[in-house]
């Protein structure tokens, strides 16, 4: 039997559900008593509905409830970093923060200075009227910057990795 | 802020009532199970992602926006989980043997019945989790098409087209496995 088209499946299943206008309700009707592959697809339509209509509401075990209200102060969020991990960082950002200032502390970096020249630059002459600016860098500065930096997120690893997760589990197990 | 009733119980558990989540549990568990099975089609599974759903969406109260349904935030909530457990599964491809089919053995007409559901859930099982759910969802008539997308995560138009599809599949399906059984005759 010849399948009918994609649009003519939507417009039974609308007819089915009882969302078609009226003059298109009646149109429908007659092609179903006129067409043998309308009716066919009505009735295979139909049929699904029909199972489909009989779904039923999943009951649960009976312990359900109670089940989920005991596991209710065990659940933990999710976190980004585990506390192993969360320690792991925060020794290593130490760490480097040490090697760092004893090396600074030892006058490593006292000479390590240096300056761009943006006269270097190769810009045709006649964009440029007056002499550019050279910008010195003090090593030393740089470093200290860098230590600032890892300090701050050491302090953020401590405070959201560790310190908060045993601050709360030792509040709710105080509950 | 929608009139939903449960906003009230929802301040006093933040308040402090943890007992009354009981109740909310008991009244939405069945239609969170419902979903969940739809999704993973195993009862162990569906029991397991429910309980979660439930006890992250109690962690997450506090952010629960006061002006959506709390039903649908939930059964949003048990829809992800289900979507997230089916995904750590290694179960991808569901067996025949492990298909749910609940067979009653109560006489012909049961009987007809029953093999209606037994090829029903064969078919099923070969659309995917958001149609399934969707349609299972368009069946029990207790969710709006705006509802279902917003439990599955799609734009109502899209809800409405992949429902109309998932149907349209099914009822391909049903005749392939109607006629490969009488084939077997």
């Amino acid at each position: 039997m010849r399948k009918v088209s994609e649009s003519v499946d939507e417009m039974l299943l609308d007819y089915l559900d009882g969302n078609l206008p009226k003059a298109d309700k009646e149109r429908v009707e007659k092609n179903l008593q006129e067409i043998p592959a309308w009716r066919a697809r009505c009735e295979e339509l139909r049929s699904v509905n029909s199972v489909l209509a009989e779904t039923i509401i999943e009951q649960p075990s009976k312990n359900f409830t109670a089940s989920v209200m005991s596991k209710l102060n065990l659940y933990q969020a999710p976190r980004g970093l585990s506390l192993w991990n969360s320690v792991l960082l925060l020794a290593g950002v130490l760490v480097a923060v040490g090697i760092t200032t004893v090396l600074l502390a030892g006058g490593l970096y006292d000479n390590s200075n240096t300056s761009i020249d943006l006269n270097q630059i190769e810009i045709p002459k006649q964009l440029i009227k007056t002499p550019l600016p050279a910008f010195e860098f003090s090593g030393k500065i740089m470093v200290n910057v860098i230590i600032i930096l890892n300090l701050a997120i050491a302090w953020i690893v401590l405070d959201r990795a560790i310190l908060k997760p045993f601050f709360q589990r030792r509040m709710q197990a105080g509950h | 802020m929608t009139n939903d009733p449960e906003h009230s119980r929802i301040e006093r558990i933040l308040a402090g009532e943890q007992h009354l989540y009981a109740e909310m549990v008991d009244k939405y568990k069945s239609y969170a199970y419902t979903i969940a099975q739809k999704i993973l089609q195993n009862r162990p599974d569906a029991e397991e992602a429910t309980q979660d759903a439930f006890i992250k969406a109690y962690h997450h109260l506090k952010g629960f926006n006061q002006q959506s349904k709390f039903s649908t935030w939930l059964y949003r909530i048990v829809f992800n989980t289900a979507i997230s457990y089916k995904r750590r599964s290694k179960q991808q491809f569901q067996s025949l043997e492990n298909t749910f089919v609940e067979y009653r053995g109560e006489g012909e007409g049961m009987l007809e019945k029953t093999d209606r559901k037994k090829f029903l859930n064969l078919a099923m099982a070969k659309l995917n989790e958001a149609d399934r759910t969707a349609l299972s969802l368009f069946y029990l008539q207790e969710f709006s098409l705006e509802e279902i997308a917003e439990i599955t995560g799609m734009p109502a138009n899209t809800a409405k087209v992949r429902i109309h599809r998932a149907r349209l599949r099914l009822a391909d399906e049903l005749k392939n496995i109607l006629n490969k059984e009488a084939l077997t005759l």
